[in-house]
């Protein structure tokens, strides 16, 4: 099997300002369980990264980490080198799980967002009108999430983040409650919508254990494994958009992270 | 006897008495649950009654509880099933509800596993319906022991016309104290008390933790997995251990039609169901005493005296009408007061280590125990503020202090069961307090506000029916205010005029149950069918 020039073996610190980096992160539970060590992520302008290891090795943990939901041991996150110490609408979560609220239609949950940033009322209307119509919900916007499908109640969600003008996207699983024939059509889509040249946004970092997803979405992957999680690889990707599964280096790709995911044989966790 | 250890045993007789009919409660709700959803007749009588006497105060059941059993049974025994009676009226409902739903709510392959191996009567209860219905119950207990500990001051002992009846307990004995004026022996009462409060307490607690991990299956409380992060799996599990989790209820509640058959099954065998008849003709015949005590109730009084008490009808009202008022002000107090400490001690895990353990024992601990204390030691300082309302702040003082934690504790549980991912998006738009509050935090704790509004009502007519005629509150004062059904019943019921109390008592369960029915269903209605947060959070 070949081994491509782009699989890098480790990620230090000390390179040129990123736009979201993660730095040194070591992180336990509070029973003392280490989570991670020596963690470091680096997301680039208009990068599109994705983050796989094994089930349970720390993914979301490490999402919410980065977008400072929870403070690492030791170690930071930076956004354009400013440090991150709580969550901030410029960096935007999106849930495993689909978060809507089901009191509010479709216009108003996307609305809470710029509401939020105290964007008077009709303007944030047309902000949320605009996020809906870039998310393909064009005529959807008085529906409430019951009344939706799995995909669009993910299509309000998205919306939702994006019409908080977000600088990074922080995607957790976000197509693992769909159905394929759904999260394909998502993700199609996804790519394009993320990386409109109207929104400010600048690089998302999606986390997933489906490594066929990671591989046709991410500029970038980060593998994780071990116990306590560590970086054991980054894999830049180089196929042409849209990608497509039947693409030789596909495969190649695929094989070179079944490789690095077989199962840990880090150090016992004390 | 040494007078501490009399004092010392007065305490421990209370205590029994409470936890004694609490657990009677439970035994009896696992068997008319049991029964409830087996025989359809048999559950439309049982929750119709259960929830019509959970929406009418206990309060108002005393002057029937006082003909029934002083007048009928009478003795020593008579005052004891008084005073049991009403603690059991105080803490019996919710406790049979929870039980109910909980066997309404039963997986049903879990039911099916029990039949698949033919299980027997006891050995499906024990093993399957009895394990599941232990978190709700535990849920439903902090309140429910609250409750039972409020009223034994009114319960151990009462008078009517010129004749008191006691039964040997704290409530009593604490009465023959404050009449003594024996200040040792009062102090010595509250600390035994506060002692044994504590123990209840902190059993429960640690109660609920092994309730929670043992007894709820996962799609309650998800097992927390390695590498995942902790608050979601903590939240609820917290949830589980507080007060009733009514959106779940109410979703499995829907979800499931027990009554379904399901064709791919064996079918039913051929003949008779018995049980189904005897418990519709037992459910039958519970419905035919109630109305055959009410005609005889009815027929026993003299026209002349139905017109006695129809030309009162409208003192009742006004006296009604100025209790609503008040129970208006203790609610929109209790409301403010339960959104910001409750969503502070929420939030907070180390001022809610302290905090919520601190107010499950303030409010274990009876108010009308300490509260004639408070009212000496603070009159002339509030006299000085209020002057001839004096009376009327006290009142609805001890109607909040007695009530409020029904409201507080089903919006700190309502906050802890929000999904964990809103308090993320929360944080994650950097949101406002009000904008929260608005927006998320009331809208999601919705079904939770409802009931705990609903439950604080309730309970406030317990302050209102204790505080608003009290006589020797504290050696020759008495607490009273002008005007207020609590108080003419209280009146009416101290001075023999039984008949008199208990229309006004019967004619404000039709206004409470009208209520109930009006206002609180729809509420609680609109809560199921809107704002549900759960049905928010999509995981397939």
């Amino acid at each position: 099997m070949r081994n491509p020039a782009n699989l890098v073996g480790g990620v230090g610190p000390g390179q040129p300002i990123s736009l979201l980096e993660s730095v040194n992160i070591h992180f336990s539970y509070e029973n003392g369980y280490k989570v991670f060590e020596n963690i470091n992520i680096s997301v680039g302008q208009d990068k599109f990264v994705g983050i796989v290891g094994p089930s349970g090795i720390g993914k979301s943990t490490l999402l919410r980490i980065m977008g400072g939901f929870l403070a690492p041991d030791s170690g930071a996150t930076y956004l354009m080198g400013k440090k991150i110490t709580k969550p901030t609408p410029k960096v935007v979560f999106v849930h495993q799980s689909i978060i809507t609220f089901p009191w509010m239609t479709a216009l108003e949950n996307v609305m809470l967002s710029p509401r939020s940033m105290k964007v008077p009322q009709s303007e944030a209307e047309i902000v949320a009108m605009k996020a809906l119509e870039d998310v393909g919900l064009q005529g959807f916007e008085e529906l409430y999430p019951k009344e939706m499908s799995g995909g669009m109640r993910q299509r309000v969600a998205i919306a939702r983040a994006l019409a908080a003008n977000p600088m990074v996207l922080l995607m957790d699983e976000p197509f693992s409650h769909l159905d394929e024939l759904t999260a394909e059509g998502l993700r199609q889509d996804i790519y394009n919508i993320l990386f409109r040249v109207d929104t400010p946004l600048k690089g998302v970092v999606l986390v997933s254990h489906n490594l066929t997803e990671v591989l046709e979405l991410a500029d970038e992957i980060y593998i994780l494994n071990n116990i306590p999680a560590t970086v054991v690889g980054k894999l830049v990707v180089d196929i042409p958009r849209p990608r497509s599964i039947r693409n030789p280096k596909f495969s190649e790709y695929l094989d070179i992270l079944y490789t690095k995911l077989s199962p840990p044989g880090g150090k016992k966790n004390e | 006897m040494n007078e501490d250890l009399i004092i010392f045993f007065s305490v421990l007789a209370t205590a029994g008495r409470v936890l004694g009919l609490v657990l009677l409660s439970i035994v009896t709700g696992w068997l008319l649950s049991y029964g409830a959803i087996k025989g359809k007749i048999f559950e439309n009588i049982f929750i119709s009654i259960s929830e019509v006497f959970e929406s009418v105060p206990v309060i108002s059941f005393f002057p029937v509880v006082l003909i029934l059993f002083i007048t009928r049974i009478g003795g020593s025994l008579g005052v004891e099933l008084a005073a049991d009676f009403l603690v059991f009226t105080a803490v019996v409902w919710n406790i049979w509800i929870a039980e109910y739903q909980a066997f309404k709510t039963i997986p049903r392959e879990m039911v099916e596993v029990g039949e698949n191996y033919r299980l027997g009567f006891f050995s499906i209860l024990r093993n399957i319906y009895i394990p599941f219905s232990i978190p709700r119950i535990v849920a439903n207990l902090f309140p429910s022991i609250s409750d039972g500990f409020f009223y034994i001051t009114v319960s151990e002992v009462f008078t009517i016309g010129i004749t008191t009846y006691q039964t040997f307990g704290i409530g009593t004995e604490m009465q023959a104290l404050i009449s003594a004026g024996n200040t040792n022996g009062i102090l010595l009462a509250f600390v035994f008390l506060a002692l044994v409060i504590m123990i209840i307490i902190y059993f429960l607690r640690t109660f609920s933790k092994h309730a929670v991990a043992k007894y709820t299956v996962d799609t309650d409380t998800p097992v927390i997995r390695r590498g995942r992060f902790s608050f979601k799996n903590t939240t609820r599990r917290i949830s589980a251990t507080a007060a009733t989790p009514f959106t779940r209820l109410s979703k499995y509640y829907r979800r499931r039609n027990p009554s379904m058959k399901n064709e791919m099954f064996e079918p039913e065998r051929a003949g008779v169901n018995y049980s189904r008849y005897i418990l519709a003709t037992i459910g039958l015949v519970i419905l035919a005493i109630i109305l055959y005590s009410s005609t005889l109730l009815v027929l026993s009084v003299s026209a002349g005296e139905w017109s006695n008490l129809l030309a009162l009808t409208p003192q009742i009202i006004i006296g009604l009408l100025y209790d609503y008022s008040r129970v208006a002000v203790v609610i929109a107090v209790t409301f403010v007061i339960s959104i910001t400490l409750g969503y502070y001690l929420a939030v907070n895990s180390r001022a809610e280590s302290v905090g919520v353990p601190l107010i499950q024992v303030l409010t274990a601990f009876p108010a009308p125990v300490y509260f004639p204390f408070v009212y000496i030691a603070f009159y002339p300082d509030f006299h000085s503020v209020f002057g001839p309302l004096t009376s009327e702040f006290f009142v609805i003082a001890l109607a909040f202090i007695s009530t409020f934690y029904y409201l507080f504790y089903s919006f700190w549980m309502g906050v802890k069961a929000m999904p964990s991912e809103y308090q993320e998006l929360m944080k994650n738009l950097n949101m406002g307090f009000f904008s929260k509050m608005r927006r998320v935090i009331i809208p999601s704790t919705f079904p939770y506000l409802i009931a705990g509004i609903s439950s604080t009502i309730n309970s406030t007519w317990g302050g209102l029916m204790i505080g608003e005629y009290w006589p020797s509150i504290y050696g020759s004062r008495t607490l009273e205010v002008s005007n207020g059904l609590m108080r003419f019943i209280d009146i009416n019921t101290r001075s023999g005029n039984l008949g008199a109390a208990a229309w006004a008592s019967f004619v404000f369960g039709i206004v409470v149950v009208v209520f109930s029915i009006f206002f609180t269903r729809r509420m609680m209605d609109l809560a199921r069918k809107r704002y549900v947060a759960e049905e928010g959070v999509f995981a397939a």
